[in-house]
């Protein structure tokens, strides 16, 4: 089985753990590395981390599971996240989430058919005067309704430009999302 | 409408875009920093603790205090953190903050790392916050550049790096022992206190973990001096709070106000009133960590002792406002399914009082609860609150208990109904199906 | 002097040490406050929440496992505040919440934590009524360890062992919330040499032993407190039996020796005593090997050996008392002083440790600021000393390791490469060392070898010196000395007299006194030559000498007690030479092993776990063995047969009960002090060229004593391997994972190779007797020796195509 983590990413890997007084703390950031590789992080991911960390790949997946950002499983190319928590519930949050899982289809609480999207559930994603708040690869839409989101899903699937979020850029996909996560890419952002 | 001095959003615009290092040198920004570089560290120490700042997080402990607890001879590196994992239901202006004015807070975070002599600082940024942590980086960056960071910063001969961590997913990791233990590399668990973190923190050294708000307003009292600080707010709470209103009002919004501002002028004059002039039922202080109050607090005023005096805590400050057309069993149950989701699982009462808990709530909402589920909702609560590792569990008790005491009825009429009554067709009870 | 407390808890005033806990401060009161968390071992973790108690002034309840005590404070237990009382009902009611109500099938069923507490104040009526957590069950962690995930109350107690002990962090608690469970990574195993501690520690039947599920209930077993015959760490075990079968193996609590801890071997090894292969009674060639009475098997010896010059070679898992007759037996009856144990260590360093060395224990080196290991695995080979050199370790010791392998102590030590052979000159040339041992108050420091330890000497390897070397560099650093043996009784062989050269209580027997002492108890002792001082030309005797005297027909007549030289003597072509040339073999064994095909009689011993008696561990302290059960078929206490024998010689031995032997040997037993100089150690000189192979047993192989212990093996059990240096591998064109070609002087074998950096350059390994390889047919009389190695083809031989080439 080929390595999750090119040469390249190993460079790239050092210098996170350069970050810290202790590589162990690097655990997350290589996390988000390897989920940029894979789209989600799998069990070679797990135990590539763990080498580099000189740790074991359970206490590895110990913290992997913690995280709720951290994909343990099979994962669509865009991660759609829907506020729920009750200031976006209470502005109808909880109809919006049942409206994205009609715009995504079906299997989209897994991965839906043509792996495009996965749909989650979120706990308050702390922009509670935006409500309802979305997430597509962490970036947000403010006041979302359900035409945005049966848009954005459209678009997406065609291949086409999708609405911007509300501030930033939207990442390609989760896995360039996971990339900016691991603190990689210089973030430009206007000012 | 009242105008409320604007201290840490000054320099915010609209439409909003992240003040740039120009931008924020040109309108006074770094001036603290400057003037603090010139003091002695204990005399930076002293300002915070004279202008009475209380972090901003929830627990509004004295700032100065907490800074001054770091002891300086132990031969181990002093840490700053910057809690920027903001998670508390309801609260979003630790992030409208940064993702405004980022240099501010880093201003606030190179001040508080010069006071108790620490040269790398830590920013737990929340992982869901790409963006605002992206505004972040950029000004961090500018920071270098412009010589605020780095080696020697700002013409002195102290040292100051700042470093970007990414959190991915996790309520807990606000809690500050928690937060070590993640950033450190491990599952965000709370850790047993003693040692506190001013002692053993981070990689077992003296550490001061500071709210994004509460160093946001770091810079404007070194500046302005402790006095000016303390002729804002009231005498216990002094300052200005940033109160976010959401939910069911017309302009949901993070708004800067005085500490001791009412609920009043909150929800009706700065949030516009309930929305669609539907009549006030229920509001958190503090985020839903914080017990629920009724349209008969609206007048409370909005600072440490108030709230206290109340019978729920001022918590973030957030405000999440109910209708009279919103079911307390529904949001309650919402609230805890956060709290069994967020639970980290390290102790017995959180794990599974929350989890039984938040069953109990699921039948009585979905049509089977029983007479004897009320007190036996109020009894766990009670079973939990305080018994926990740490304050999550009371933070889960919060809602359950308080609805409890004041929407008791309303649970009582799901029973008796055998749904919710809010609902258009309450779905009647098939046992056995 | 540490400062005390004084506080009252439940109205009674207790005084201890600053920093204890509430809840030890109440267990001296004797009350007991409830608890699953808490271990006294183990870190504070607050997690159960069970302990809650009252303390007066504070708001909340306080977790009596993490407050430490403060002066004046008061404490009000479930005892006497109905808080407390009620706060442990209900976290005991959310702690049932989801645990299984499969007591009946619950290997914990009877001695469980969570059922005695809920039995005792729980809340009875469950006012739960929806649907419990469940999960698969259960999931194998190994092919020893299983674990019920629902029954888990998440404890941690399992997974902070793992962190804080062992250090081997194989299972950890993965997700978070209700969902947060014990778990291991997939697709790999918890295969920890201590894994059974977490079974142990476990307070609920969530981990489970493979070996022990559904096999009995804790009112169907008889047990006894007794001491493990795995290793020299001297733990102290219960040995549960069921219906006159050993079941199950539980460490016991001593606080200074094992602590709570036992290895897996001692844990899960516990069935050679009821193997099929059990010697039952003597068997006598003359009858073709049938079962004959011990009085005819005696009668045999006694007219055969008449007057013969008979050797005596003895193993490392006899009890003292056994050891002490032997020695008797051999000097007194058979008049001879070639009897030789299974230490490879010279003899002066042999009668000091038999003196009582510089009586290091457990204790020291728990304290001890520097503790260095010299030659020795302390994880394979005293899994128990090695566990507590990580705690003084996590305490701020500080560790090194001089070993040409990088032991399962790289996280906590400084390891020190070397060549095999070159320990001693790695030890002496290394400034760490040196400066740390400098830096510590005299007499505090621990240096530790094992007792393989070879010294390069004059550009060979010798097989005797590098331990006195070691205790010559220790003294003269003010460090304290200690020889840790492999053998659960090695120590107590060389004390009660169990070599050439050296009488009981360490007496040299070139010491005129000493002998005297023991002549005043025994008779006349033996003294073959004329000059008896060393090193003037006493020649001593070793296993060697005795087996190559053996093979020449120098003796007539070999006694192999306990050991078979075949697969434990590092020189197989040796060994066997001797037995098939030697006159007259006897064997006295608890086994029928190959040694049969050579006997002449065989005697049967009983088993350890059937004896009465005592064993020394490496600290040289007694430790007590009792038998769980009376000896199988006809066998016998080894000292019974060789007071038997001598009878029936028409001598006797002087004891006819064990009370009356341990009465004679108590009198000879006083530690003498002098008469082994450290001496001065020729230097020891660094090999430098060629590759050196050497060996030793790893904890799970196919020793004796592991017979019959299946899941251990497939647990923890490696095939034989070659593991060399990515260097050498290099230089030989082998790669990892391929197999290998290892030639010796001796012989060769082909094994898969194993190149990894935590070997050093120019050493070879290959373990003493794992599947695949007997390490000593490689092996010329030391441990170490020179080696040339190749890649080897595939082991199936290429069809005819390559035929004509060849």
């Amino acid at each position: 089985m080929a390595p999750v983590l090119t040469p390249d990413l190993r460079e790239e890997a050092e210098r996170i753990k350069a970050r810290y007084p202790r590589e162990r703390s690097a655990i997350m950031p290589l996390l988000y590395l390897v989920q940029s590789v894979e789209g989600h992080i799998s069990r070679e991911g797990l135990r590539e981390v763990a080498e580099l960390l000189g740790i074991t790949t359970a206490e590895t997946e110990a913290v992997a599971t913690f995280y709720t950002m951290f994909r343990k499983g099979p994962t669509g190319k865009h991660l759609i996240s829907v506020c729920t928590n009750l200031s976006c519930k209470l502005r109808g949050g909880g109809e919006l989430y049942e409206d994205a899982k009609q715009a995504l289809g079906p299997g989209c609480e897994g991965v839906t058919e043509d792996g495009m999207f996965t749909l989650h559930e979120e706990e308050c994603l702390g922009a509670c005067e935006t409500a309802p708040v979305v997430q597509v690869n962490f970036a947000n839409y403010d006041n979302a309704t359900p035409e945005l989101v049966a848009e954005i899903a459209a678009k997406l699937r065609a291949g086409e430009q999708s609405p911007s979020p509300s501030r930033g850029e939207l990442p390609a996909d989760l896995r360039a999302a996971s990339r900016l996560l691991a603190g990689l890419e210089p973030e430009e952002v206007a000012t | 409408m009242t105008d409320f001095p604007r201290i840490i959003t000054a320099r915010w615009t609209e439409p909003y875009l992240p003040v740039s290092l120009e931008r924020y040198l040109e309108t006074g920004g770094y001036a603290g920093l400057l003037k603090a570089l010139a003091m002695q560290p204990g005399e930076v120490i002293e300002t915070v603790k004279e202008s009475g700042l209380r972090g901003r997080g929830g627990a509004g402990f004295p700032t100065g205090t907490k800074w001054s607890f770091v002891p300086q001879d132990t031969g181990k590196p002093t840490y700053v953190v910057v809690n920027f994992d903001e998670s508390e239901p309801g609260t979003s202006n630790n992030r409208e903050l940064v993702e405004h004015d980022p240099h501010q807070l880093i201003e606030g975070a190179a001040i508080a790392a010069y006071a108790v002599g620490c040269h790398t600082v830590f920013i737990y940024c929340r992982g869901e916050f790409l963006y605002p942590g992206a505004v972040l980086t950029r000004a961090l960056r500018e920071a270098y550049e412009g010589g605020f960071l780095g080696s020697r910063i700002a013409g002195s001969d102290y040292d100051l790096d700042m470093v970007m961590h990414r959190g991915a997913g996790a309520y807990i990791c606000g809690e500050e022992t928690a937060q070590l233990e993640s950033l450190e590399g491990f599952r965000g668990q709370p850790r047993l206190r003693p040692p506190f973190p001013a002692i053993e923190g981070l990689y077992a050294s003296p550490t001061v973990i500071n709210n994004v708000e509460t160093l946001s307003n770091v810079p404007h009292i070194i500046e302005r001096g402790s006095k000016w600080f303390t002729s804002i707010g009231t005498e216990k709470s002094p300052g200005t709070k940033m109160f976010t209103v959401s939910g069911k009002v017309q302009r949901p919004g993070n708004f800067e106000a005085p500490m001791g501002t009412t609920a009043r002028v909150l929800i009706e004059e700065l949030a516009g009133g309930v929305l669609g002039g539907k009549a006030l039922k229920a509001w958190t202080p503090g985020g839903s960590s914080t017990p629920l109050l009724t349209d008969a607090h609206i007048d409370l005023p909005m600072d440490f002792e108030d709230v206290m005096d109340a019978g729920s805590l001022l918590g973030t400050a957030a405000l999440m406002i109910m209708d009279e057309s919103d079911c307390v069993v529904d949001a309650t149950l919402r609230m805890s399914r956060f709290y069994a989701h967020e639970s980290c699982g390290k102790c017995t009462t959180c794990r599974e009082g929350s989890w039984w808990i938040t069953r109990i709530l699921e039948r009585i909402e979905g049509g089977f609860g029983r007479d004897e589920d009320l007190d036996l909702l109020d009894n766990v609560a009670g079973n939990q609150l305080f018994k926990g590792f740490c304050a999550l569990v009371d933070g889960a008790v919060s809602p359950v208990a308080s609805s409890l005491q004041y929407f008791r009825d309303e649970y009582a009429e799901h029973v008796r109904l055998g749904g919710c009554p809010f609902r258009p067709a309450p779905v009647p009870a098939e046992v056995g199906a | 002097m540490s400062e005390t407390v004084t506080l009252t808890i439940d109205g009674k005033e207790v005084t201890v040490p600053k920093g204890t806990l509430v809840i030890r401060a109440a267990e001296q009161l004797g009350v007991e406050i409830p608890r699953f968390c808490d271990h006294p071992l183990l870190d504070p973790a607050g997690a159960c929440r069970q302990c809650l108690v009252e303390v007066e002034g504070q708001h909340k309840m306080l977790t009596s496992c993490t407050a430490t005590v403060t002066d004046g404070m008061v404490v009000k237990t479930q005892n006497t505040s109905e808080e407390a009382r009620s706060s442990q009902v209900a976290n005991l009611e959310f702690l049932l919440l989801n645990h299984p109500l499969d007591c009946p099938v619950c290997d914990r069923g009877g001695e469980c934590p969570l059922q005695d507490q809920a039995l005792e104040f729980g809340p009875g009526r469950s006012r739960f009524i929806e649907a419990k957590r469940t999960y698969p069950k259960p999931i194998s962690l190994s092919p020893l360890v299983a674990l019920d995930r629902e029954r888990c109350v998440l404890c941690a107690r399992c997974t902070r062992f793992c962190d804080e002990i062992s250090g081997d962090r194989q299972i950890e608690l993965f997700d978070r919330g209700a969902e947060q469970q014990v778990a291991i990574a997939q697709g790999e195993e918890f295969d920890s040499p201590f894994s059974g501690n977490t079974i142990q520690i476990c307070p609920v039947g969530a981990l489970t032993a493979t070996t022990y599920r559904f096999a009995a209930r804790p009112f169907d077993i008889k047990h006894v407190d007794t001491t493990c015959a795995h290793c020299a760490s001297g733990c102290s075990i219960r040995v549960d039996a069921r219906r006159n079968k050993i079941v199950r193996v539980l460490a016991r609590d001593d606080d200074e020796v094992n602590e709570a801890w036992i290895c897996d071997k001692g844990r899960f090894a516990f069935r050679s005593p009821d193997a099929e292969n059990r010697l039952t009674t003597p068997l006598l060639r003359g009858k073709g090997m049938e079962p004959v009475s011990f009085g005819e098997a005696f009668e045999w010896i006694a007219r055969e050996l008449e007057g013969k010059k008979v050797g005596f070679l003895t193993g490392g898992r006899l009890r003292n008392e056994d050891y002490y007759a032997l020695s008797k037996l051999a000097r007194t009856v058979f008049k001879t002083n070639d009897l030789e144990g299974s230490v490879p260590v010279d003899p002066w360093t042999q009668g000091w440790a038999a003196a009582g060395g510089d009586g290091v224990t457990y204790e020291d080196v728990d304290s001890a600021p520097v503790i260095v290991v010299v030659g020795l695995d302390t994880e394979q080979e005293s899994p128990i000393l090695h566990l507590r050199i990580r705690k003084a370790a996590s305490r701020g010791a500080k560790v090194f390791v001089v070993h040409p392998r990088r032991t399962r102590l790289w996280d906590v030590a400084e390891h020190v490469g070397c060549r095999p052979g070159g320990e001693v000159s790695a030890l002496t040339g290394h400034a760490g060392v040196e400066r740390s041992l400098t830096e510590t108050a005299s007499g505090r420091a621990v240096v530790l070898a094992g007792t393989q330890l070879p010294v390069t000497l004059g550009g060979s390897v010798a097989v005797w010196a590098g331990a006195a070397h070691v205790r010559k560099f220790a003294g003269d650093h003010a460090a304290r000395f200690a020889l840790a043996p492999r053998r659960a009784n090695d120590m107590g062989a060389i004390r009660a007299g169990v070599s050439s050269s050296i009488l009981p209580g360490g007496r040299p027997i070139w010491d005129a006194d000493g002998r005297a002492e023991v002549e005043a108890a025994w008779g006349a002792v033996p003294v073959e030559k004329e000059d008896t001082a060393p090193p003037g030309g006493f020649r001593f005797t070793s296993a060697a000498r005795i087996l190559a005297r053996a093979a020449d027909r120098d003796i007539d007549a070999l006694y192999l007690v306990g050991v078979d030289v075949l697969r434990d003597f590092p020189n197989a072509a040796l060994a066997a030479k001797a037995l098939e040339n030697v006159r007259y073999l006897i064997v006295q064994d608890t086994h029928r092993t190959e040694l049969e095909l050579y006997a002449d009689v065989m005697l049967p011993a009983a088993a350890h776990a059937e004896v009465d008696g005592h064993i020394t561990d490496w600290e040289g302290r007694d430790r007590r063995v009792r038998p769980i059960r009376g000896p199988i078929g006809s066998s016998r206490p080894d000292w019974e047969i060789f007071a038997g024998l001598a009878e029936t010689m028409g001598a006797t031995l002087g004891f006819a009960t064990l009370d009356e032997l341990r009465g004679e040997m108590a009198g000879l037993m006083s530690p003498r002090k002098e008469g082994f100089p450290p001496g001065e150690p020729r230097g020891p000189e660094t090999p430098s060229h060629g590759l050196t192979l050497f060996t030793y047993p790893l904890l799970v192989d196919e020793g004796r004593l592991s017979e019959g212990a299946d899941e251990l093996k497939e647990a923890q059990e490696q095939p034989a391997f070659v593991e060399l240096h990515p260097d050498d591998a290099t230089e030989a064109g082998v790669e990892d994972g391929a197999m290998a070609r290892i030639r010796t002087e001796a012989g060769e074998a082909t094994l898969p190779a194993r190149v990894t950096d935590g070997i050093a350059k120019g050493a070879v390994f290959v373990p003493f007797n794992n599947p695949g390889l007997q390490a000593n047919t490689l092996l010329s009389g030391s441990f170490t020796t020179p080696v040339e190695i190749e890649a080897a083809e595939p082991a199936a031989p290429a069809p005819s195509a390559e035929e004509g080439e060849a």
